[in-house]
């Protein structure tokens, strides 16, 4: 039996909730991610996907519902537990990169072992082998500025998986990066997944959602639809999914 | 590690931090050149401007203690403001709280021990310069002062780490309560909310009502004696907040609504200030508060030295009597300038003393009298005599004359006589003169050097006792010096302070301004115009404090006015308001060319 990486029931999330004009972002999602999959969350703007992505990430709390990620039912959590499980459990790549500028690219993959105190040795060894895994090798001595859009978010995804986390969130990751380099990251993410590690993208590119094994349709807060690649070669899925826009969107 | 994210914070924004550094510098500078003055016990406890000095030292440093905590606290705000950011990411990825707090504590120490260290140098360097400079253009005889003094050192290096440790642990405090996302995206966010007419309208009459409370305790300070400060202190604090908080708000939405809107970029600058000037309540109420105290310092220091000849004058008309004045004091009488003076002969028998009463009809005695014109206390006036006063020994003049004479002669009768009669009479004939100088202040280094020949010949015993006004001029003279340099020091550091508050507080929104800018820059706003607007909305950030801070002191002035403490008091305040304005325009100046330079992009053919 698959094991269940991430399991949300009747997810809500209302802003604003005590005022006079209370938003609902999330109005009972509900869905689950087994270990190892690759999933791709689409919708449109305002459809509540950063919402559920931010909640997911510890970042934001539900206003009613359960979240369990690897077992854990993250709701519960302190703020001094929320830390530690973001930083054993988890891994992040943005649209921006979020590198430090004034942190070389080792600096850079090794802060969150270092916020975490690990011993500076074992730290060492990780970022090595991390950095060989995604081609990083010579670029360690780098500092961002140096290096390309590509470049930049490979380090960032380096950083993502230094702490061998359970899953990785991507938060548009291709949103800064050109085709090519685009191209790279997602097939470097379908590597990374074919080694074992759970991913879970958002996205509203319908080219990068092409590269996920499932995708789910968020839209006005709530799950619509799902679609699976199995069996599909990649373009078919991607065709597949553009006809699903154009019907889900309208 | 983590030492190393600190730093490279710190290198990462130089730029901004050097702002940041030298205004903490400048407060640690400031407080040390204060306390080589205050806690000076050689200084302080041999000079007469020391020992005067003492007690409104140690108030000055518990005010100037309460200013560094909110100037450090605002300076702070700003440092945070930079790194909430970095802060955000380090949360995401994973940092407890107590690693951020750590972090904070860490990053704010090195940039306080840093600031403090060079501050307490740039302090020596300073007292050595200002203390000369003071001490010349204020005349003011300080002795024993030194610029390197090692208990100033610790106190300033003591106080500094204290603040830096309360500052560190309450930034800490609420990063660690804020969520990370907040953080993270903190650059794109603001509190603004657009408040509701009622409450702003109800709010702006609350603030002109305070205001107006304020300003009547003030100026009842007779009636109302001591409750009259504690009336206006609330009420003025109180009206300042609400002022700030609707009636500024109301009047930028006055000026929305009229033509002057319409024109350029006026709808953007008028929404902007009425934005901050919301947003910044706060600050712009302790900016106000500062520069109204600040102002009123100086004011008062400076009025109470311009005061001093009037004060000189109510004891005596003369400001110097001598009976047969040696050769010595008749040269330093005669470098004496713009004066008047009375010559009387005198023949003194066993009990009574003889005057001409010719001399006193050419030459009639005058006298400090006060008419009331309104004012309960009276005003001091200088009046002539007339000679059928002489006759009363109750009469004002007589009684002045008898002062004025010899100290032995206190107990002798004056009898005013004919020609024929003087001559008759037999006994030690004396020549008493009375100099009536116009300039006091002018002439105070002669008057100085007459006082210090007086002291020689007679004993300092015998002047005390004398009736002329010098000595009670050279008393009160260095009573007001000190209070003077006090004033003036507490108020040019206050100026520095709440102008560097401001300042931060302005600089710290720099971030989100840019790309306000940048977006008016891609729609074809040109770069005057921006310059333009830039320096419209930090004139009005700095204008409207000092417009209410101006204002309150005008009104403050009433109570030492009203108290008879200060002679010439708006004189003074037009003075130092010139000087002091000058001083906080280099702040506006400098605030409106950082930002321009921030924020206005460059335009694409500019190399």
């Amino acid at each position: 039996m698959t094991k269940e990486i991430i399991k949300i029931q009747d997810l809500h999330k209302v802003y604003d909730q005590h005022s006079e004009k209370p938003y609902e972002a999330l109005k009972g999602v509900s869905f689950q991610v087994d270990e190892g999959e690759f999933v791709g969350i689409m919708g449109a703007s305002g459809s509540g996907k950063s919402t559920l992505l931010n909640i997911l990430a510890t970042l934001d709390r539900p206003t009613s519902g359960n979240v369990q990620i690897d077992g854990n039912d993250v709701t519960q959590f302190t703020s001094n537990e929320m830390a530690n499980f973001r930083s054993n459990k988890l891994g992040f790549i943005f649209q921006s990169f979020n590198l430090l500028e004034t942190l070389n690219v080792f600096e850079n993959i090794v802060l969150p072992l270092s916020l975490q105190n690990t011993n500076h040795r074992i730290a060492q060894q990780k970022v090595r082998q991390i950095a060989n895994k995604l081609g990083l090798e010579n670029l360690l001595t780098n500092y961002p500025t140096q290096l390309s859009g590509g470049q930049k978010q490979r380090v960032a995804a380096a950083r993502a998986l230094v702490s061998d986390p359970s899953i990785i969130f991507g938060d548009e990751p291709t949103g800064a990066l050109d085709s090519t380099n685009a191209r790279d990251l997602l097939d470097m993410l379908q590597q990374i997944n074919s080694q074992g590690v759970s991913i879970l993208l958002v996205t509203h590119d319908p080219f990068s959602a092409s590269f996920c094994k499932r995708i789910l349709f968020i839209k006005d807060g709530k799950i619509g639809d799902e679609l699976k690649a199995t069996g599909k070669t990649r373009n078919e899925f991607y065709q597949e999914i553009l006809e699903k826009l154009g019907t889900f969107e309208q | 590690m983590l030492f190393k994210i600190s730093i490279s914070g710190i290198k990462a924004r130089w730029r901004d931090y050097i702002v940041l550094f030298s205004g903490m510098i400048m407060a640690s500078a400031i407080f040390y050149m204060f306390e080589a003055i205050a806690l000076n016990k050689k200084f302080v406890t041999s000079t007469t401007v020391g020992q005067s000095a003492k007690v409104v030292f140690s108030l000055g440093s518990i005010l100037l203690i309460i200013i560094t905590l909110v100037y450090i606290l605002y300076a702070n705000n700003f440092l945070m403001s930079m790194r909430k950011h970095d802060y955000g990411l380090f949360m995401m990825l994973g940092a407890k709280s107590s690693k951020i707090g750590t972090l904070i504590n860490l990053e704010t120490l090195t940039v306080g021990l840093f600031s403090t260290l060079i501050g307490v140098v740039a302090g020596i360097g300073l007292t050595k310069v200002i203390s000369n400079m003071l001490v010349t253009a204020l005349d003011i005889p300080v002795k024993y002062f030194q610029a390197v003094y090692n208990p100033a050192i610790w106190s300033t290096l003591i106080l500094f780490m204290i603040l830096f440790i309360v500052a560190g642990l309450m930034n800490a405090r609420s990063f660690t309560k804020t969520a990370a996302l907040k953080l993270l995206n903190s650059e794109s966010k603001t509190d603004w909310k657009q408040p509701r007419t009622k409450r702003l309208i109800g709010q702006a009459a609350l603030g002109v009502i305070f205001l107006a409370m304020g300003y009547y305790s003030l100026d009842h300070i007779q009636q109302l004696k001591g409750l009259s400060i504690l009336i206006g202190l609330v009420t003025i604090v109180c009206g300042t907040y609400f002022i700030f908080n609707s009636f500024f708000v109301i009047l930028l939405e006055r000026l929305q609504q009229s033509v002057l809107n319409k024109r350029g970029i006026n709808s953007f600058t008028i929404a902007q200030l009425k934005f901050r000037i919301h947003d910044y309540t706060k600050i712009l109420s302790i900016v106000s508060l500062l520069f109204s105290l600040a102002l009123g310092a100086i004011t008062v220091g400076i009025g109470l030295q311009n005061g001093l000849p009037e004060t000189a004058n109510a004891k005596s008309a003369y400001v110097i009597a001598t009976t047969n004045p040696s050769s010595k004091m008749a040269e330093l009488i005669a470098k004496t300038h713009g004066k008047n003076e009375n010559n009387y002969q005198q023949k003194v028998t066993k009990k009574a003393v003889y005057y001409r009463l010719s001399e006193f009809s050419r030459q009639p005695i005058e006298y400090p009298t006060f008419v009331s014109n309104g004012n309960p206390q009276g005003n001091l006036q200088i009046k002539k005599s007339r000679l059928g006063q002489l006759g009363n020994s109750h009469s004002q003049p007589y009684q002045q004359l008898r002062t004025l004479q010899n100290v032995n002669l206190k107990t002798h009768q004056i009898k005013f006589v004919s020609d024929q009669v003087f001559s008759k009479v037999s006994g030690e004939i004396n020549h008493l003169k009375l100099i009536r100088v116009k300039d006091l202040n002018g002439q105070s280094a002669s008057l100085k050097a007459i006082f210090d020949l007086q002291k020689r010949e007679l004993g300092s015993k015998v002047v005390q006792s004398m009736g002329e006004s010098l000595i009670l001029y050279e008393f009160v003279k260095n009573i007001f010096s000190s209070m003077e340099f006090m004033g003036v020091f507490l108020g040019i550091a206050f100026l520095a302070m709440l102008a560097s508050c401001l300042m931060f507080k302005i600089l710290s929104g720099i971030d989100r301004d840019k790309t306000r800018f940048e977006m008016l820059n891609k729609i074809g706003t040109s770069q005057r115009s921006l310059k333009r607007s830039i320096m419209l909305q930090i004139m009005g950030l700095f204008g409207l404090p000092a417009a209410l801070g101006l204002i309150n002191v005008g009104f403050g002035l009433q109570m030492f006015v009203k108290a008879s403490l200060l002679h010439h008091a708006y004189q003074a305040f037009a003075y130092s308001s010139i000087g002091f304005l000058a001083l906080y325009l280099v702040y506006y100046v400098i605030t409106v060319l950082i930002y321009q330079k921030v924020v206005v992009p460059k335009a694409q053919n500019e190399r």
